[in-house]
């Protein structure tokens, strides 16, 4: 492959944890629930499916459904505070993050091989696969990032052409009339928060699975560039895949640069700073980019025992 | 019908009598007794996470006092520590107190700490030790204003989500760190920035000790920090803003200069934190620091003193001396130094929990 193609067939690979976590965070947002402890879940799933892999003879399988299972956790225990305890979501987000962080890099003393760790099968599409230029990139990639493009289309169609899209997108505008329409604010975001929880966590997994080992902090902001394609894709879950991949061919670049020759010169620092830098150039850009109206607001239900 | 007994008022339950006794100003028994459960709750999970990691709690619970708190060296430690969690504790507060999320201290820290190696190996030899402290501190404090002011006025101008581009800046400050250590000002083997000339070093104040010039300068930080919010025209706008925004406005108070001036003025603290770290503390930039995060638990440090100034002195020493008391758990016990962060984590997740630490929102209007 020449130097351009093994840039967005890495970059594609790299998108997809990016991707996944900002397909999680799109359903919460969409229900009214700023979830900033997204890079918090998403280093609980790396973590969980590194244990996973470490108890499970190897299998990234085993690891798969291990960090789902700590993405439903994650979502139980955020869903309890952002909306049946009403914390401030951003603070709480951030100590989440901190928790996990903390967690993470304590067990993994424990219960992690730093060497240990497994990829998800590739699987090269017949009959595409053989393209020429595009075939190797697009379609000789490992099974999750189909997934992702799969799941990303389920996501738009949830929020977009379901009952649920429609019930959430009211709850996430004005609770106050979706709870006198007589529907039930919190059960609704729960259901959200525990399935982007869920997404998440795998996106925790496929970063694990594309690296050698866990890491200490191993997701470096991974989770929060999530929270900006949310915004800068505005809700729109295919928008959500082009700017991941935005984010994803960004990463590449630090690894790539050496061989694409114009960009030999320039210091890795400022290559691995790209994507966070990129971030503050798509919110600029992204300005009118507006979050539903009840994001960060706990809501209190109007007849309630508390 | 109307001559009967007025209604009477509700029957005290235990909860309502607990809530009506009160201590101090504005503390209730209640909620005494809320943060006493959250502390046990805290001491309890980490009691089934020693148990689960196979140490037991009452040594782990004697290694981080003892060297939080053990001797007058150990306190040194632990105050010194404290001195970085008060400045990037009010890094958070004051922004947070208009309501606006600068979760960035950490990126300010590190950019003033940057900042601070870069001119303090560029200072003149010749220059006295106290002048060059003082321009070096000055400078770290607007380097961090500089890097608050980048997520304020994003804010300011087009509404940017505050707490996406604070984050944003914190990761770029942490690689320009880690350029810092093996590019630009690298130390030979060591995995380190080259060490400040010694003349820009903070003197010590307490022999026996490693307590510098850092520990009154942060304590100053905090009581300037106390007379800006309840003592200045500005500190009252700050707060106005964040308890309505819409009312302020309508008052003529600027929301978009609070939030420039409030970003800076945390950025500024935070510098603080990163020139004392480097002059008063480390004299280098080690590679391994982020894992402390002390930007981040500023956060906590002020969410516990409920974004009150002065309360973040006895809020920075309290979780100083978990960070500090975690080294000395990983000595006698083997446990990883983040396991402090554990412990804060948990506890003010809980007290948010408990309702003990608050926020106002305005309700959601229709459009």
């Amino acid at each position: 492959m020449s130097p351009v193609q093994t840039l967005f067939s890495l970059g594609i690979a790299l998108m997809v944890p990016m991707l996944f976590a900002a397909l999680g965070e799109l359903i919460i947002e969409k229900a009214g629930v700023l979830n900033v402890g997204i890079e918090g879940v998403m280093l609980i799933g790396a973590f969980s499916a590194a244990v996973g892999v470490n108890y499970g003879n190897g299998s990234i399988w085993v690891g798969l459904l291990i960090a789902i299972g700590s993405g439903i956790v994650c979502g139980i225990i955020l869903a309890l505070l952002y909306v049946r305890l009403g914390t401030d979501q951003i603070v709480t987000g951030i100590m989440f993050n901190i928790l996990a962080f903390g967690l993470t890099t304590t067990l993994a003393v424990k219960y992690v091989h730093a060497s240990q760790s497994s990829q998800f099968p590739d699987w090269n599409i017949p009959g595409l696969h053989s393209i020429p230029g595009i075939g190797d990139v697009l379609f000789s990639q490992d099974v999750l990032v189909y997934a992702s493009i799969v799941i990303a289309a389920l996501v738009w169609y949830l929020t977009r052409q379901t009952w649920f899209g429609l019930y959430s997108r009211a709850v996430s505008e004005y609770p106050r009339a979706a709870e006198s329409a007589g529907l039930n604010v919190w059960r609704l975001r729960y259901v959200a928060v525990i399935l982007g929880c869920v997404l998440t966590a795998v996106g925790g997994a496929e970063l694990f699975a594309n690296s050698g080992g866990f890491v200490a902090g191993y997701t470096n902001g991974r989770g929060f560039i999530a929270l900006a394609i949310v915004v800068l894709a505005r809700w729109n879950a295919f928008y959500v895949v082009a700017a991941a991949l935005l984010f994803g061919v960004a990463q590449a670049l630090q690894f790539e640069a050496d061989k694409l020759g114009f960009l030999g010169d320039v210091p890795s620092h400022v290559l691995i700073a790209l994507p966070y830098i990129l971030v503050l150039v798509a919110v600029v850009f992204a300005r009118g980019s507006r979050y539903p109206a009840a994001v960060g607001i706990p809501f209190r239900p109007t007849r309630s025992s508390t | 019908v109307t001559a009967g007994s007025p209604a009477l008022p509700p029957r005290h339950g235990l909860e309502e009598r607990l809530r009506s006794l009160t201590v101090a100003r504005g503390i209730t028994v209640w909620s005494l007794l809320r943060v006493l459960a959250a502390l046990a709750a805290t001491l309890i999970i980490f009691a089934i996470l020693l148990q689960l990691l196979g140490s037991d709690f009452g040594t782990a619970f004697n290694a981080v006092i003892d060297s939080a708190f053990g001797n007058s060296f150990n306190i040194g430690q632990t105050l010194m520590t404290a001195s970085l969690l008060i400045a990037t504790g009010l890094a958070a507060a004051i922004p947070f107190r208009a309501q606006l999320w600068n979760v960035g201290g950490e990126g300010q820290m590190w950019f003033g700490a940057f900042c601070t190696i870069g001119i303090a190996l560029t200072l003149p030899k010749g220059l006295a030790p106290g002048l060059s402290v003082a321009i070096l501190v000055i400078a770290s404090m607007v380097a961090g204003a500089v890097w608050g002011l980048v997520p304020g006025i994003l804010k300011a101008t087009i509404n940017a989500n505050e707490v996406i581009t604070s984050l944003m800046m914190t990761f770029i400050a942490i690689e320009l760190g880690n350029w810092a250590i093996d590019g630009i000002w690298p130390q030979g083997a060591s995995n380190e920035t080259m060490s400040v000339p010694s003349n820009t070093l903070m003197p010590n104040i307490w022999s026996g000790t490693l307590v510098t010039w850092g520990l009154p300068l942060a304590l100053i930080a905090a009581i300037v920090a106390w007379a800006v919010m309840s003592r200045t025209k500005l500190g009252f706008e700050i707060r106005a803003v964040g308890l309505n925004p819409q009312t302020a406005r309508m008052n003529g108070m600027s929301v978009s200069k609070v939030a420039i001036v409030t970003f800076a003025l945390g950025g500024a603290f935070a510098g603080l934190a990163g020139s004392i770290f480097i002059l008063g503390i480390n004299g280098a930039l080690p590679a391994g620091f982020p894992l402390n995060n002390f930007g981040y638990l500023g956060i906590a440090v002020a969410l516990v003193a409920r974004l009150s100034p002065l309360w973040i002195i006895p809020s920075a020493v309290l979780f100083a001396g978990l960070r500090v008391g975690s080294d000395g758990l990983q000595a006698s016990t083997g446990l990883s130094t983040t396991v402090g962060q554990i412990l804060v984590a948990v506890f003010v997740i809980l007290l948010l929990a408990f309702r003990l630490i608050r926020f106002s929102y305005p309700e959601v209007a229709s459009r």
